[in-house]
């Protein structure tokens, strides 16, 4: 601040350049923290996490991949993940449909329940699938005596996916199709529509981006779950090792090209997600705006 | 094709939407159910359509029970407040929605399809529409949009959920003329939900004034109008004046001049039409009051006056604008008010 101002002209200038001043200070100072932040905690991680894969070349990091037990967690997770889901995906539609549009007993029960995901630790969630499938667990007895493995195998690990994964899908839809209401699949009814033509034809493409935006995040969730995935799978190498877990062991083996060359596959995962993610927002936005103009004109009388 | 609801009765949880309601629309007519938010008339219509079910009752299509149809098997064309039209969908598509969804036997060919899509913009005059989509058009265009939809699959009923109730009021009452015009070229039995009795008096054949879940009357537009079964009828129906007075006589019938208003007796509410007060500067034979001009609202065909009666209540007037100019009235004068045409209603609301 200038302190040469003259006596004169002193409250205009000084308040024009406080107003003006302060506020870049701050603006500054916040984006610089911002970056900063962003910076050390995101971007220099990221760029290490690339870094430290290639030290040794590129032929070394694609020789990680190689190893049968890296390939074997990899095919684990996509098949994890090919499962987990399409089954959340039919779930989050099935609930979000019928939350957000039928009344029925025990509604808000299960969108609390719908949330528990969120509110428990995922390592909570893993421990609960081994009382109950584990050897000693609840169902444990009746399972082994039929030889079904659950926990310490594929399933297991589908399950605890599955459960950590499940709020993703939901979540989006249902306030997508609160908002759009239940006008258009009555009117697609008394023009003869059949039920099931009215899901395909009006319901779905109403919240294609919606879903697309949390199956999304469900996946790139599901592909990366460790504390869950953790508890219930026992880590057999090349057996029930999905890739996070992959990732540890080799990097408790001082294994670090193989552990970054793995683990830069889940960061890239999460890039991707980052751009689809950035994609489905800008169109579902344009197609919101389109609700929310019909919306605004509705209650404009 | 007519339709019949015989003691149609509907709760929502608590609340009672319909109590024992009996409706009969002929073939052919043009029917207004109007009514209050919360009269009940929205539930009646989407209880028609099959979008409700009632709890108690029966809905009969040409004498024949269609209760337990749903909304898909009625043929029923419905218009929705807020249009409903398929967003992503363009304006052909929409229209020819309904056809495409048919099963194979019973669907029209691909032509056939186009040309009654084209048939239909012509209808509702949106030709030049027809590959946009909804977000791209004014509300009164989306809703002629969402009527061509529901006339696409030539409904035997048309059923219009406040048809007009979105729209600023020019393109309202273009509009209404507009449906009152297609009607009698298309003649199907038609029934529209309203809360504007202008509208309801303006397009239909037949009015069915509704409050608090049951019919309060149902009769043509100057039946209801000139002959109100009940005082809510009255009042829905029209600006008025309420006296509460002493009447002269036993009971004098709707429209009999009420002599010697009181503003403080109590037996006897009477009615007054804005219209149907006279002003004069001296006092003249029968029934009179004073009155102390408060407002003054020229604008429009006729001068609207506020004006302070003597025991303290707001008095609304209309006069011509040359019965205006004759009195040279002015903000605080005094003039006597002489009701012409009053009617009289019991305390208990009904005559």
């Amino acid at each position: 601040m200038k302190r040469t101002v003259s006596l004169g002209s002193r409250s205009v200038p000084m308040a024009v350049a406080r107003t003006q001043l302060e506020p870049v200070l701050v603006r500054r100072l916040l984006i610089a923290v911002a970056l900063l932040f962003l910076g050390l905690f995101i971007l220099l991680p990221l760029g290490i996490v690339f870094a430290s894969a290639f030290r040794l070349g590129a032929g070394a990091y694609l020789n990680a991949f190689l190893d049968p037990d890296t390939l074997s967690a990899i095919r684990l997770t996509l098949l994890t993940a090919a499962i987990a889901v399409p089954l959340n995906m039919i779930f989050g539609i099935a609930a979000s449909w019928a939350i957000a549009k039928f009344q029925f007993l025990g509604k808000s029960l299960l969108i609390t329940l719908i949330d528990l995901p969120f509110s428990v630790s995922p390592v909570v969630s893993g421990l609960v699938y081994v009382l109950v499938f584990g050897l000693q667990g609840l169902l444990g007895p009746w399972l082994a005596d039929r030889e079904i493995k659950i926990i310490f195998a594929m399933p297991g690990i589908v399950l605890a996916t599955i459960f950590v994964t499940f709020p993703f899908v939901a979540r989006e839809l249902i306030p997508l199709m609160q908002s759009q209401g239940n006008d258009e699949e009555e009117a697609a009814l008394t023009l003869g529509a059949s039920g099931w033509q009215t899901f395909w034809r009006v319901t779905l493409p109403n919240m294609k981006w919606g879903l697309l935006y949390g199956v999304i995040l469900c996946n790139a969730r599901a592909m990366g779950e460790f504390g869950a995935v953790s508890v219930v799978s026992g880590h057999i190498r090349g057996l029930t090792n999905t890739m996070p877990l992959h990732i540890e062991i080799l990097y408790n083996e001082y294994q670090y090209v193989a552990a970054f060359a793995v683990a830069s596959l889940l960061a890239l995962l999460a890039l991707v997600t980052l751009a689809a993610r950035s994609l489905v927002e800008w169109k579902s936005k344009q197609h919101l705006a389109d609700v929310r103009l019909t919306h605004k004109e509705a209650l404009e009388i | 094709m007519s339709i019949e609801a015989r003691d149609v009765t509907k709760k929502f949880g608590e609340f009672t939407a319909l109590q024992g309601v009996d409706l009969v629309v002929r073939a052919g007519e043009l029917v207004a159910l109007l009514g209050p938010s919360g009269s009940g008339k929205t539930t009646l219509l989407r209880i028609i359509a099959g979008l409700e079910f009632p709890d108690a009752g029966h809905v009969l299509f040409d004498g024949k029970d269609i209760s337990d149809r749903s909304a898909r098997e009625r043929n029923v064309g419905f218009v929705f407040q807020h249009y409903a039209l398929f967003r992503h969908m363009t304006v052909s598509e929409n229209i020819a929605f309904g056809l495409t969804v048919r099963p194979r036997k019973l669907r029209p060919s691909k032509e056939q399809i186009r040309a009654r899509v084209h048939e239909l913009l012509k209808l509702v005059q949106l030709e030049d529409h027809a590959v946009r989509h909804p977000s791209q058009l004014s509300g009164g265009q989306r809703q002629r949009v969402a009527l061509a939809r529901a006339l696409a699959v030539e409904p035997k009923i048309m059923l219009l959920d406040e048809p007009f109730g979105s729209l600023d009021a020019k393109v309202r009452i273009e509009l209404r003329r507009w449906l009152r015009r297609l009607h009698d070229e298309i003649h199907i039995t038609t029934v529209f939900v309203t809360h504007d009795q202008e509208e309801a008096l303006e397009v239909s054949d037949r009015v069915v004034v509704m409050n608090e879940g049951r019919i309060e009357q149902a009769g043509s537009p100057e039946e209801v109008y000139h002959h109100p079964a009940s005082a809510f009828v009255y009042d829905f129906l029209g600006n008025v004046n309420l006296f509460r007075g002493r009447t002269e006589g036993e009971r004098p019938g709707a429209g009999e001049s009420a002599s010697s208003l009181l503003g403080d007796a109590k037996q006897d509410i009477v009615y007054v039409r804005p219209h149907a007060l006279a002003i004069d500067r001296e006092p003249q034979e029968g029934s009179h009051y004073r009155a102390t001009i408060r407002r003054i609202n020229l604008a429009g065909p006729l001068a609207k006056i506020e004006a302070i009666a003597e025991w303290g209540d707001p008095v609304y007037v209309e006069i011509s604008q040359e019965r205006f100019q004759e009195l040279q009235l002015k903000k605080g004068d005094e003039v006597f008010l002489r009701p012409r045409d009053t009617k009289v209603f019991s305390s208990a609301g009904r005559r």
